[in-house]
């Protein structure tokens, strides 16, 4: 029981243990590894430096010399932004922290693929961590504001004269109350208070145009006055709904996809404040973690992260950025490219023929790149055990035994076939 | 024996579906019967072993994800209240393709109107179903289930499937992805991914072999993990050449504009296999093909006719290639969306969700023509168009005309049906 919740501990509140770290928390307990969690140092030490990105402008005319430097700066800084946040995942001491920067990703979904410029996408991704545990009433306040989620769901689109819902819509019925929580008037009606606001696509600022503000009254969940975007966004984070849907969207991600969240659970009372470092320390301090019905598969992304960490691998360093995004697009799952507003898909999603093939490839190619000498050092019947604790496995089960031990005296395939096992692709 | 499905109230916990519920279903539908992920020669192999009987009627489903705009599809262009209602998101009317009835279609669809001109297109207009829901998700949901009021967590062709033998091959659908669509709960249809798939060889292959057996001590997504290992290894390794090409980088489109509500960019590449299929006698009855970026809240003209050019020149081209295979005659083509899209432009250039829209059902088994009541421009239901046909009426006529299965055994008693089938 210890192992498994530990485990997840490792597993689901941050993206994986580096070595030494699991059997250490084994030693130290359940209840000190939740503090440790919780109570994370003040900075980051393991914090990776921005990575340089600027305001690229209008795309320049085609078959200029302009139009080639421009496309260039997009290349070049959408694959630095893309291997900096893997490498601060990989590298982070602040696992809770981290995991939360992509969790609040994969719930205000926003893609690159629309946004086109990576500069509007750092932004958000910054927002995400400033707000990652704290107020959740501010946090949705400053969304409102990002030039990434304005471009993607049209805000800037929308004006007094013919109001434009896209925005509207999956603010309350993804972002901050659930589908159905509302009526298709508040939609309207929430449009109306979200007018007036335009974005600079490339710099992602969000500036105010009075000229498009639609300054009459709005009613919005039974209630009528005039409102600021601001004054809106309080009023649907205020609902009870907010609560619940906030809580239940933690628990689909965290605990499980399959099973709902149980009926009043503490999560939803712990966001009486709006504040989200309540709820999660309920949730692991609760005995959800102990049930060993829960389990979740780990995304593409998660699983990568994981074996960076468990291996010493650096993202940026591996010999091929073109290589790593292609192997992460096969298993559809590329940070900053969610495939809709959505988000990402859960559980059996990942588990197709089709990705059991691309894991088992860029399995390969990542064992190949590490130092595997700790595991070398170990004597082969060692090795087995070894490795469940570096990569925070529960147990193997009686067939990955089997199957391990054939390999066991070539490391390399030993590894390659631990990561791609069950029992480490889905976190039990 | 074949079972009635039952659509008591003891079986439908919920009234409405969450995005939670809908993600989740179609990730793989958990309640519902599991699906199986076919090789290309898993089918090749039945085609030759057990072909489909020539004259068998085949259905192909196109969904188009996003809510299309059915006015801007199948344009009123003699309604002076269009262009009221949309002054700068209009088409201009010589541009247009002129069917019937005061109606054109996009000038980008050449290709159906082609095929409505050799009378081989119903256009079954305002399509939707009561209390209309402007959510993607939900409305999706909705729509494929085949159940407007209460949650089912199955698919209305697969509880078509659910009426059939056991058979991996009768429904299959493009990607690697099962759409609701086709989640029954004796049996669900299966997913077929585009581009082939390499299966490890050697020591690494031998070992992962290993790993991919079920082991007792499993949970449930542990042994779908394995399941999934193992389902690659069962595909042999002598794979037909042309179609096991991996899927190309590009899109067929821009999805930038109206990108964000799911759904498939490849729809040519997805009906070119299903076409080398159907003409391999591949003993499947139902076909599942999809393209996104409907959802066009910005700047919708040029975007959505991109899309419908797609949508036009892969079936017309899908259908031509079928005439050397003596099957053309078998199919019919049917294409729908979860919602049409509001009346009045919004300000930019753009609509937002609404509700009815058209439907088409394209084939030689078709009686071409106008079916159902052209919504009014006037009298709108909060802005959005008034729903003159119910989606289940199409799906009766279709499970009837097309699968040759009382559509009761599917959706339940319903009496509604369009007369858009040639009598046999």
């Amino acid at each position: 029981m210890k192992r498994l919740e530990i485990a997840r501990l490792y597993n689901r509140f941050g993206f994986g243990p580096r070595p030494g770290e699991y059997t250490k928390a084994l030693t130290a307990g359940v209840i000190a590894t939740k503090q440790s969690l919780l109570n994370p140092p003040q900075i980051d030490s393991g914090a990776v430096a921005l990575p340089e990105v600027t305001d690229l402008g209008k795309r320049p005319e085609p078959n200029t010399p302009e139009v080639i430097t421009f496309s260039r700066g997009l290349r070049v800084q959408s694959q630095d932004i893309e291997l900096w946040w893997l490498d601060q995942m990989v590298a982070t001491n602040k696992p809770l922290q981290e995991k939360m920067v992509w969790f609040w990703h994969g719930h205000w979904a926003t893609s690159i693929g629309k946004v086109n410029y990576p500069m509007p996408m750092l932004l958000q991704n910054q927002t995400f961590r400033q707000y990652a545990t704290g107020n959740f009433n501010e946090f949705a306040k400053a969304m409102f504001k990002d030039g990434a989620l304005q471009i993607w769901l049209d805000g800037g689109e929308n004006t007094v004269k013919a109001p434009n819902e896209n925005l509207s819509r999956e603010m309350m019925e993804l972002f901050l109350l659930g589908v159905n929580r509302y009526t298709e008037g508040d939609v309207k009606e929430l449009a109306r208070a979200f007018t007036g606001y335009q974005v600079s696509r490339s710099a992602g600022t969000v500036v105010y145009n009075a000229k498009r503000r639609d300054t009459k009254s709005v009613t919005l969940l039974g209630k009528s006055a005039v409102m600021t975007p601001e004054d809106a966004i309080t009023r649907l984070v205020s609902q009870a709904d907010c609560a619940k849907f906030i809580a239940e969207r933690i628990w689909y991600r965290f605990i499980s996809s399959q099973q709902p969240l149980p009926t009043n659970h503490q999560m939803i009372g712990a966001f009486a404040g709006r504040e989200i470092a309540p709820v999660l320390s309920t949730l692991i301090n609760g005995s959800d973690l102990a049930n060993p019905e829960y389990e979740i598969v780990k995304s593409p992304v998660e699983w990568f992260v994981g074996v960076c960490r468990a291996l010493s691998l650096t993202p940026s360093k591996l010999d091929s950025f073109s290589k790593l995004h292609g192997y992460l697009q096969k298993l559809s799952q590329v940070p900053f490219a969610p495939p809709n507003v959505g988000g990402w898909p859960t559980d059996e999603a990942w588990l197709s023929s089709a990705s059991a093939q691309f894991r088992i490839a860029f399995a390969t190619w990542l064992v190949n790149q590490a130092d595997l000498s700790a595991i070398q050092a170990q004597t082969p019947e060692q090795r087995i055990a070894y490795l469940a604790d570096l990569l925070a496995v529960v147990e193997w089960s009686p067939r990955t035994l089997f199957a391990l031990r054939e390999v066991r005296d070539v490391v390399p395939r030993l590894v390659i076939l631990a990561i791609c096992s069950p029992e480490y692709v889905v976190s039990p | 024996m074949n079972e009635i499905p039952t659509m008591s109230p003891e079986q439908l916990g919920m009234s409405k579906y969450t995005r939670r519920q809908f993600l989740k279903f179609s990730g793989a539908a958990t309640a519902a019967s599991a699906a199986s992920v076919l090789s290309i020669n898993d089918i090749a192999e039945a085609a030759i072993t057990r072909p489909l009987p020539l004259g068998t009627p085949i259905l192909v489903v196109v969904t188009l994800y996003g809510g299309n705009d059915g006015l801007n599809t199948v344009i009123p262009y003699q309604d002076s209240n269009y262009y009221a209602a949309r002054p700068t998101l209009n088409y201009k009317a010589e541009t247009l393709l002129p069917l019937s009835e005061g109606l054109a279609l996009n000038s980008s669809m050449t290709g159906i109107k082609s095929l409505w001109d050799a009378q081989k297109v119903a256009v079954i207009r305002g399509v939707g179903y009561p209390k209309p829901d402007r959510s993607h998700f939900s409305s999706m949901a909705i729509w494929q289930t085949g159940s407007p009021q209460t949650h089912l967590n199955t698919g209305w062709l697969g509880r078509w499937l659910d009426n059939q033998n056991t058979d991996p091959m009768l429904a299959i659908s493009l990607g690697s992805v099962l759409p609701p669509l086709l989640a029954g709960a004796k049996q669900s249809g299966s997913a077929l991914p585009l581009g082939g798939l390499a299966i490890p060889t050697g020591a690494i292959g031998a070992a992962c072999m290993r790993l991919s057996e079920v082991s007792q001590r499993d949970s449930k997504l542990s042994a779908a993990a394995a399941t999934s290992m193992r389902n690659l290894f069962s595909v042999s390794g002598n794979v037909t050449p042309v179609l096991s090409q991996a899927a190309p980088i590009a899109d067929d489109l821009p999805t930038v504009t109206g990108g964000n509500a799911g759904g498939d960019s490849n729809l040519t590449q997805q009906l070119n296999i299903v076409a080398k299929l159907i003409a391999a006698g591949a003993p499947t009855k139902v076909w599942s093909v999809s393209l996104g970026g409907f959802d066009t809240h910005a700047n919708e003209a040029n975007a959505q006719a991109a899309l419908l050019g797609t949508v036009s020149t892969s079936i017309s081209k899908f259908l031509s290639q079928m005439k050397a295979s003596g099957r053309s005659k078998d199919i019919t083509v049917l294409v729908y969306s979860e919602f049409g899209r509001r009346v009045k432009a919004n300000g930019s250039d753009g609509t937002d969700h609404g509700t009815a829209g058209p439907m088409f059902l394209i084939g030689d088994r078709v009686q071409g023509g106008m079916f159902g009541d052209q919504p009014s421009l006037t009298k709108l239901v909060d802005g959005d168009l008034a729903v003159t046909t119910d989606f289940r009426d199409v799906y009766a006529s279709v499970i009837e005309g097309v699968l040759l299965t009382p559509a009761e055994k599917v959706l339940g008693k319903w009496n509604g049906r369009i007369k858009a089938f040639k009598s046999a």
